[in-house]
């Protein structure tokens, strides 16, 4: 067996003790497991805004803890979880206080010169859509299978593929100029 | 160095991803949080027990039964109307109790 399906057996088993008993100490064991990427694909949402990303955070756990009759064991409690997040992330745009704060994150200014491959991928991932954002944090950066991404971000497997390779096709585009130094010292 | 390829994409892509946050009392804030679990079955139990009480009351109600005799002999009748109304009020209302306690949990 993999450690994944071992880990996915280990939180199914906590989950259920969590439903059926109201078991809150295998409901913290689940808390503590997946604290640390929930939270690190809030912050990665929220454009490193880890106030209002944790604060989602805990509204996440406290929603799954509320929804965990829901949970069928149909998707890893970590992708539910997720899902669960974005979720909350969509709301919480919808509110104009935090929708304003996500806006001014997106408008900051990039740096005035680039630095190096790794800053310029940061600031390509800014430049991409939304959409295409999201499916390569999950799928690249949160580790997610393409089928996990559309099961949390609600989209259709095939749109989910299609964003993946777009944006990394815009990505390489954009940083095709690394072929040339000399055209990078030109390029602010 | 030669333009990027998917794979190298990717491993940046990766890489620019801090890794999971620390906890740092995160757990715990979160537990401080959680509410009291719901049971269940009090609430469908009283549910039931009280249909159970309102058709035993209601059965021997002379309009309901005349409601009901004119709906078998498809006849619109008030008493039938006031049946139907009766009807439409629990459902909405079962709805409505049923809708609010999914938004509240």
């Amino acid at each position: 067996m993999t450690d994944s399906a071992a880990e996915a057996r280990i939180d199914h088993a906590l989950a259920t003790r969590a439903r059926l008993d109201g078991d809150r100490q295998a409901f913290e064991h689940l808390v503590r497991r997946h604290q640390g990427m929930v939270r690190a694909q809030l912050r990665k949402l929220l454009r490193d805004d880890d106030a209002a990303a944790d604060d989602l955070a805990q509204e996440t756990f406290v929603l799954a803890w509320r929804k965990l009759d829901q949970f069928r064991g149909e998707a890893r409690f970590s992708t539910w979880l997720h899902r669960i997040a974005y979720t909350c992330f969509l709301q919480s745009r919808r509110s104009p206080a935090r929708h304003a704060a996500a806006e001014a994150m997106e408008t900051l200014e990039a740096p005035a010169q680039r630095i190096d491959l790794q800053l310029d991928i940061e600031r390509g991932m800014r430049r991409l859509s939304a959409a295409e954002q999201a499916v390569l944090l999950h799928c690249a950066q949160l580790g997610l299978s393409h089928e996990e991404a559309a099961y949390v971000l609600a989209m259709p497997l095939g749109t989910v593929k299609t964003h993946a390779l777009r944006g990394k096709a815009k990505l390489k585009t954009w940083l095709a100029g690394w072929r040339d130094p000399a055209a990078l010292e030109e390029t602010p | 160095m030669n333009a990027p390829d998917d794979e190298m994409i990717e491993t940046l892509l990766r890489r620019e991803f801090e890794g999971p946050v620390p906890d740092d009392g995160f757990s715990e804030r979160v537990m401080r949080r959680l509410p009291p679990r719901r049971r269940r079955w009090p609430l469908w139990s009283g549910a039931l027990l009280g249909a159970v009480a309102c058709a035993l009351c209601l059965a021997d109600a002379p309009w309901l039964q005349a409601g009901w005799r004119d709906w078998r002999a498809g006849e619109l009748s008030p008493p039938l109307l006031g049946t139907w109304l009766l009807m439409l009020a629990v459902a909405w209302l079962a709805a409505a109790w049923g809708l609010a306690d999914r938004a509240e949990r």
